[in-house]
């Protein structure tokens, strides 16, 4: 591990080339779910690269790389992104939380069979929809895996706020991607 | 020495920590617990399974394209840049 505060140049881009850029995949799919706009995402990606190589001396050796760099992500995207994106957040009034994909497909699919029906773009885009606060936190936890813990500290959320973020966004994507799959014919609806 | 008994919970419980389940962040008491009982009950183990699903398929929906070459090209130009102009 390179440490210390005496790094050449060449050491210091040799150490982020090791530790950061593995993560370029993640850093660029979190910014194409917040900005959910292809030029932006690219920029913001090449913002955050750049800032975190910049401070990178900040970064302590062998702590959480990936969640240092979502934090830097997520800064730059609400302090320099978000005001000037033409699509408004949408109302957190919209999002469900008493959907039960259970309940609505037992009778008829109870093992979700008709979700490998549903294509990427569909999920992303329905991913896209979602409030900032509730997208965000679906993307760091259900696309890249990220803990509780992880997530609150990226959001400056507190866990219970992460949890219940999570809830809600993950049934309201269930009762969009459920609407497209009746409407698609997929699935036939629950007859109440 | 007889061991602990060990924590019993319903249904209503169980779907309470569905999600914290399937995420791995309970205890470890609590978690077996949860396994215990979608063992024995037949009504929440298809639950659980279907949240499983769903969680996997999202996953699977969403990670499958990396990064375009001329951005990845793009982003190692422009750190070589920065280098350059930044005292060593």
């Amino acid at each position: 591990m390179v440490t210390g505060l005496s790094l050449t140049a060449e050491d210091r881009r040799h150490a982020f080339e090791v530790e950061a850029l593995p993560h370029l995949d993640s850093i660029h799919r979190v910014a194409l779910r917040l900005t959910r706009d292809a030029t932006d995402a690219e920029d913001l990606t090449q913002d955050t690269m750049l800032k975190a190589f910049r401070s990178f001396h900040l970064y302590r050796p062998g702590s959480n790389i990936r969640a240092w760099l979502f934090t830097i992500l997520r800064h730059t995207f609400f302090t320099q992104y978000r005001r000037r994106q033409r699509r408004p957040d949408v109302d957190d009034a919209e999002m469900v939380d008493d959907f039960s994909l259970y309940r609505a497909v037992q009778e008829v699919d109870p093992e979700g069979r008709f979700f490998e029906q549903i294509v990427d773009d569909t999920v992303l885009r329905a991913i896209d929809d979602l409030p900032d606060e509730f997208r965000e936190t679906l993307v760091l936890s259900d696309v890249e895996g990220l803990r509780y813990d992880e997530i609150a500290e990226i959001t400056a959320a507190p866990v219970g706020t992460v949890k219940s973020r999570l809830f809600r966004a993950r049934k309201a994507l269930q009762r969009r991607l459920y609407d497209y799959a009746v409407e698609m014919g997929y699935i036939k609806r629950k007859v109440e | 020495m007889t061991p602990a008994p060990q924590k019993e919970i319903n249904c209503a419980e169980a779907i309470e920590h569905l999600y914290a389940y399937l995420d791995g962040e309970l205890t470890t008491e609590l978690e077996l617990a949860i396994r215990r009982h979608l063992a024995a009950c037949a009504r929440c183990f298809p639950e659980f399974a279907l949240e499983r699903g769903f969680l996997r398929f999202v996953q699977a929906r969403t990670r499958l394209r990396g990064v375009p070459d001329p951005l990845r090209r793009r982003v190692f130009e422009a750190l070589f840049a920065d280098e350059r102009q930044q005292p060593g």
